[in-house]
């Protein structure tokens, strides 16, 4: 059944690792962005109004 | 139940690198053997929303399941028989060290689309190779429909290193250096190794969109675990909870990549032969209604347009319903003529960067895995317009050669004789020594002719005579 599973193509195993490398770092791409969303959105909680949350500057401390 | 098994019957020479699933032909019909594993693949393919809207849009050749056929037993598959599918018959095959820039970044994005889709139903392709790929006319057509299959858990692409080696590094070499990479892929079918292409590359390019990741870290990689196997890494890919989701991303960002790349050539020396030609408008009219007539009195299925430069002559018989090889020798003009025909959505002009002194030879395994021009179906009507001086003056082939190889074609044949005096045939004398060429000549050439075909008609064009021939 091997054969099977293997398909008839030699991936390559530097190729098999690289893909896990850019696989890897999208996911931490992804893991990151949810991350600093969580952390902005502790500000935007914070801050009177999304427009004043959202421009350059704006957060609680100003407020 | 039909069978076969009468009728003469061969693998398509191509086709024998997968086990599973093999391409051969009966009675002027593409069929595929499928083994078992290779059914189960194809079902979960034709039940898959992609594939439907892919036959739907041509993306992927025409296909159906014959229920009850019987291959000969010659064209059984090695991994087992299960079943047979009938594909569309493509015009004419076509090698992607033929095509210019604009045709293999259009075939690789293709591929790349076409799995985006399936990924989305849990269907992968299993290799990355543009050989997959072949054309209706300038429209790509996917014809490796044994290529998808079900997605396992936990598995990269396999085909990603075939994909960086045949379509993404041969792209990125001709738009970041300006290096063609016909030649390449014409010299190696599996393409540009990673360490080849990093060689191949400046430190500048290093920094370029791509590079740092798909060569130089690729071919890093590749020296560093080359005595690993590829099982070993899948498997740890495997327990490390390698998702679909990463494959989608790597393909998303392969095809922004592709999207990205361009080529931008300088002007070459034919690209605007038209405007510099021989011709005034009104002899062009005329030598237009002497390629007319000779295609309404041939009324030919397949032409070749040899020197078809921006394609005037071709557009002209594929308005008449002829299939067109249009075929010339500089990578620019036929760049060109097929971004106007894939805007147009031609599907009966094929447009080859092929240099017909150095045309393609047979490749591959047994020299017929990837077949000569002329083995790969005869044209019944052949164009050489604003061709023959090249061949003889510009590239040395004696005359009477050249007019051997066109009878040999056994096609009818249209063809332009610009007499010595003519300014292009001047251009290309007075790069020679005084005396060269002297078979050159309106009276050799018609002797010449008049041995090998039957010449039905001629007409004199300001310094140049128009022909049309049959074959004897």
């Amino acid at each position: 059944m091997s054969r099977i599973l293997i398909g008839y193509l030699d991936p390559g195993t530097g190729s098999v690792i690289l893909q896990a490398i850019l696989g890897g770092v999208a996911a931490a791409a992804v893991t990151a962005k949810l991350w600093w969303r969580r952390v902005t959105s502790i500000f935007r909680r914070g801050s009177r109004s999304d427009a004043q949350a959202e421009g350059p500057g704006s957060g609680p401390a100003q407020s | 139940m039909s069978d076969a098994t009468t009728t003469e019957a061969s693998w398509v020479s191509g086709s024998f690198r997968d086990y599973d699933s093999r391409v051969f032909s009966t009675a002027g019909q593409i069929l595929r053997s499928l083994s078992p594993a290779a059914l189960a693949d194809y079902e979960a393919l034709a039940a898959s929303r992609f594939f439907s809207e892919a036959q739907e849009s041509g993306a992927v050749v025409q296909t159906e399941l014959l229920a009850d056929f019987l291959p000969p037993p010659q064209c059984k598959p090695p991994a087992g028989f299960a079943a047979v599918l009938r594909h569309e018959r493509i015009p004419f095959l076509s090698w992607p060290f033929e095509w210019p820039f604009s045709m293999l970044k259009d075939a690789s994005l293709l591929m790349l689309e076409l799995m985006e889709n399936a990924l989305d139903e849990g269907l992968i392709l299993k290799d990355g190779t543009p050989y997959n790929v072949q054309w209706r006319g300038a429209t790509p057509v996917f014809i490796d429909v044994g290529s998808f299959e079900r997605l396992r858990e936990g598995e990269p692409w396999f085909g990603y290193r075939q994909f960086c080696m045949q379509c993404l590094y041969p792209l990125m070499l001709q738009s970041y250096r300006e290096v063609p990479y016909r030649p390449l892929l014409r010299g190696q079918l599996e393409g540009i190794a990673p360490e080849q292409m990093r060689n191949l590359l400046s430190l500048r390019d290093r920094f370029r969109r791509g590079v740092l990741t798909n060569v130089v870290l690729h071919a890093r990689l590749e020296r560093g675990h080359s005595q690993r196997s590829a099982t070993e890494a899948r498997q740890e890919l495997k327990r490390a909870g390698f998702k679909p989701e990463l494959i989608k991303a790597n393909v998303g960002r392969l095809a922004r990549l592709v999207r990205r790349l361009d080529w931008k050539p300088g002007r070459s020396e034919w690209s605007d032969y038209r405007e510099i030609s021989a011709y005034d408008e009104e002899e062009l009219r005329d030598k237009e209604a002497f390629v007319e007539s000779a295609i309404a009195t041939t009324a030919p299925k397949l032409v070749w347009d040899l020197g078809a430069n921006d394609g005037r002559f071709s557009r002209i018989a594929a308005r008449e319903g002829a299939y067109v090889v249009a075929v010339d020798g500089d990578e620019v003009a036929v760049d060109r003529l097929y971004r106007e025909l894939r805007v147009e959505g031609s599907e009966r002009i094929l447009p080859l960067a092929l240099d017909l002194v150095d045309s393609s030879p047979g490749m591959g395994w047994r020299g017929s895995e990837r077949q000569r021009l002329e083995e790969r179906g005869r044209p019944d009507l052949v164009l050489a317009l604003a061709l023959v001086h090249h061949l003889a003056i510009g590239a040395n082939v004696p005359l009477a050669a050249v007019v051997d190889w066109l009878a040999d074609l056994g096609a009818a044949l249209v063809i332009e004789f610009p007499a010595r005096e003519d300014p292009m045939v001047v251009r290309l004398l007075s790069r020679k020594r005084e005396d060269a060429h002297p078979d050159y000549g309106l009276e050799n050439f018609d002797a010449l002719l008049a041995r090998r075909f039957t010449v039905a008609r001629r007409e004199q064009l300001g310094s140049r005579m128009l022909f049309e021939a049959r074959p004897r």
